[in-house]
């Protein structure tokens, strides 16, 4: 008992404690701060990442496989798969205005609606109708709405100039190198090529890879995408999927002979390159991807001729990318933790100094009765005390400092002109602010053990100590 | 009161010997001291400076631990008891003063008397006791005339004050033996004779005192005189 109202006297009088306190707090501050923003910039890759692909994915090659449409009536007749929908993806190049080409590595020919279904296609749309009319001064049925004019590539009249034939396309963001966002990370409607022309052009093979003309088709920009991940908005457009399959000779035809020319009377079935599919509520990824495949095989088996596909889960297609920065998450969490030993040194320091100054005062305590261990307690719940301080300080701290990142942000920029979260590096336009309950609990927890700890040595030199010797000791 | 045969001594020491190793060669300091302390006895133990009296004090209170020889306390030997039975005896059987007070400087007055008492308790028998304990601190405070200076640390207390509540901290355990280490010896002739007047009060009131003093007036108080010389005792 008497060592509770010690520990509440030294705390109350002495300076250093508080410094070891604040050590504690600083140090479990940092890496509860760091490992949450890295673990909010994971959070976002993931989200982006899985909302941008799907679940799981079939994928074929470039010359893409045939009775894709059967293959996504058996996908949707299993309780697994919530919805399948079927895509062509092929390179393509994109020339703005008079002269400007720039590679699309994913011209991706989709159903709006049923990419919309599988993934959140439609989530990432950049403009809106608000864009178009800012103050809200035209009335709505006037200004189109780039929203509705992605999900079924039709631009309005007024756009195509009496072209009616001409459909649209929905390039990522970052396709057009000149779209630069500010500084905040908002892109701006005078920097779009929103409602501009572009011109595709595809190069085209045959089913075995012979070469073939290139098409060409002119498209009008309805929209724009963010998914989030930089590398899929410079590299990826969408236009409609017949458009596509027509383009690059992928729709179903007649078969010809090839030393006549003489149809033989058979058709060639359509092909798609991929399908896209997303799991059942619910549903474990593994138990999506078994199902898929067996799926899959079960096609397979029906065709024998059937070119290989390749089924793969979004976290297989991310993962060079995610587990790139979840391995920079760890290696950084793990520089702060080495970093906060600091603290433990800082407790024992301030903690050895303190039994330095009252060994007198312990060797007192031994002539009234306290025991070796009564002594050394004292100091392991000065250290348990400083800990549960500084942690709860340092969580409190982290927490308040993470959920405000971006007004801090603000307010340095606003200062000293500097930003710490460039949205043009980093992508996100803002800087996670979440905070793990269990990762910031587990840090807190290893404060505290950290402190008691450093308590731990000074504790046991306390106990050490010769009552008699300290008690000469002036 | 007839005498019987086996009766104990309160504390005794017997041909206690204790040496402190300096630089190699042994540094004897005690040489075989021999001393009964009886039930309700003054014994003042004289002896010039060096000659061993804190030694001898610290190992009847078992804060030390002979080279040879043995404390006994009623009859059984402290130091063949274990630890925390050294531990619960310096708690509850005896109660140090010393020359320079040794009061914890963080706590009150009232404090240091009370925290002798939550040695020996657990906190949940601190939440029993409490109260009494606190109250017996209180009443020691005003027996030594220091009510008025509860709350008051240390070094807002002058040296007389001071070894007045380094008298109530031995004091609050009831213990059988109060051991007294020159508890005059940093106060001036008035105020010295006001500790020795405690002294005698609780003298007269039963208590045992041990007191070690190299002033023979000091020790004119005690009802029994003893001189530590060359490591042992004369009578
Ligand atoms: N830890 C130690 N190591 C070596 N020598 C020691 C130690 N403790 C005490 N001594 C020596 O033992 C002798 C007796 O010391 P002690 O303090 O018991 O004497 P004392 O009679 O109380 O003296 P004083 O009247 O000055 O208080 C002294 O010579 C002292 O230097
Ligand atoms: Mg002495």
């Amino acid at each position: 008992m008497y060592k509770l109202l010690l520990i509440q006297k030294y705390l109350r009088r002495k300076l250093a404690p508080m410094f070891a306190a604040l050590a504690v707090t600083l140090c479990t501050a940092m890496v509860i701060i760091v490992i949450s923003v890295m673990g909010g910039f994971l959070d976002m890759m993931r989200g982006s990442a899985k909302s941008i692909t799907g679940d799981v994915t079939i994928f074929a090659s470039f010359t893409g496989f045939p009775h894709y449409e059967s293959l996504i009536d058996d996908l949707d007749a299993l309780p697994e798969v919530q919805a399948a929908t079927a895509f062509i993806a092929a390179p393509g190049m994109i020339k703005y205005g008079r002269d400007q080409v720039y590679v699309v590595r994913e011209v991706l020919g989709i159903d709006p609606v049923g990419l919309d279904a599988v993934t959140r296609y439609s989530d990432a749309f950049y403009w809106t109708q608000q864009h178009l009319n800012p103050d809200g001064d035209i009335p709505a049925e006037l200004v189109p709405d780039p929203e509705e004019l992605a999900m079924h590539f039709n631009p309005p009249a007024h756009w195509t100039q009496g072209n009616s034939h001409i459909r649209g396309i929905v390039p990522g963001i970052k396709v057009y190198p000149w779209n630069i966002p500010d500084d905040s990370g908002q892109y701006h409607l005078h920097g779009s090529q929103l409602g501009r022309t572009v011109t595709l052009t595809m190069p085209r093979i045959t089913t075995t890879g012979g070469v073939l003309e290139p098409a060409v088709r002119d498209f009008i920009i309805v929209n724009e995408f963010k998914s989030g991940l930089h590398d899929v908005d410079a590299s990826r457009s969408y236009v409609p999927f017949k458009l596509l399959q027509e383009m690059l000779n992928m729709d179903a035809a007649e078969e010809a002979d090839p030393e006549t020319g003489e149809p033989t009377g058979r058709t060639i079935p359509a092909r798609a390159t991929g399908v896209v599919i997303r799991g059942a509520p619910g549903v474990p990824l593994d138990s999506l991807n078994e199902a898929v495949t067996a799926a899959r095989d079960n096609l397979q088996h029906q065709h024998p001729d059937m070119p290989p596909t390749n089924v793969m889960t979004w976290e297989d297609i991310h993962a060079p990318l995610l587990n790139a920065v979840q391995n920079e998450k760890g290696l950084i969490t793990f520089l702060f933790v080495f970093i906060s030993l600091v603290a433990v040194v800082m407790v024992a320091t301030t903690f050895s100094m303190i039994v330095f100054e009252k060994t007198r005062d312990i060797g007192v305590l031994r002539s009234i009765g306290a025991s070796r261990w009564g002594v050394a307690n004292i100091f392991v719940g000065y250290g348990l005390v400083i800990g549960i301080i500084g942690a709860a300080a340092g969580l409190t701290l982290a927490v308040g400092i993470v959920y405000n990142l971006n007004e801090l942000q603000d307010l340095l920029d606003a200062w000293f002109g500097w930003r710490m979260w460039n949205p043009q590096t980093y992508y996100f336009d803002q800087i996670p602010e979440r905070v793990d309950p269990l990762e910031a609990g587990l840090i807190a927890l290893g404060a505290v053990l950290s402190s008691v700890m450093g308590g731990l040595i000074p504790a046991l030199l306390a106990a050490r100590l010769d009552p008699v010797e300290s008690l000469r000791y002036e | 009161m007839p005498e019987t045969v086996n009766q104990t001594s309160l504390l005794a020491a017997k041909s206690l010997h204790k040496s402190y190793r300096m630089g190699g060669q042994p540094l004897e300091v005690l040489r075989g001291v021999d001393i009964q302390v009886e039930a309700g006895e003054w014994v003042a133990v004289l002896g010039a400076s060096g000659s061993g009296k804190s030694t001898l004090l610290h190992l009847l209170g078992g804060l030390d631990r002979p080279t040879e020889g043995s404390v006994s306390f009623e009859g059984r030997d402290v130091f063949a008891m274990g630890g925390k039975a050294v531990d619960r005896y310096r708690n509850r059987k005896v109660g140090f003063v010393f020359q320079s007070y040794h009061l914890l400087p963080e706590l009150s007055a009232l404090e240091n008397i009370a925290i002798a008492a939550m040695v020996g308790q657990s906190v949940l028998g601190w939440i029993g006791a409490r109260s009494e304990c606190r109250r017996r601190a209180a009443e020691l405070l005003d027996r030594l005339g220091l009510a008025a200076r509860a709350k008051h640390r240390p070094a807002k207390l002058s040296g007389g004050e001071r070894q007045r509540v380094a008298i109530g901290r031995a004091l609050i355990n009831q213990p059988a033996v109060l051991l007294a280490d020159e508890p005059t010896g940093n106060l001036d002739a008035k105020t010295g004779e006001q500790i020795l007047d405690i002294l005698r009060g609780l003298h007269r009131d039963g208590q045992s005192i041990v007191m070690v003093t190299h002033d023979s007036k000091v020790a004119a108080a005690a009802d029994r005189r003893l001189t530590l010389d060359g490591g042992r005792t004369r009578g």
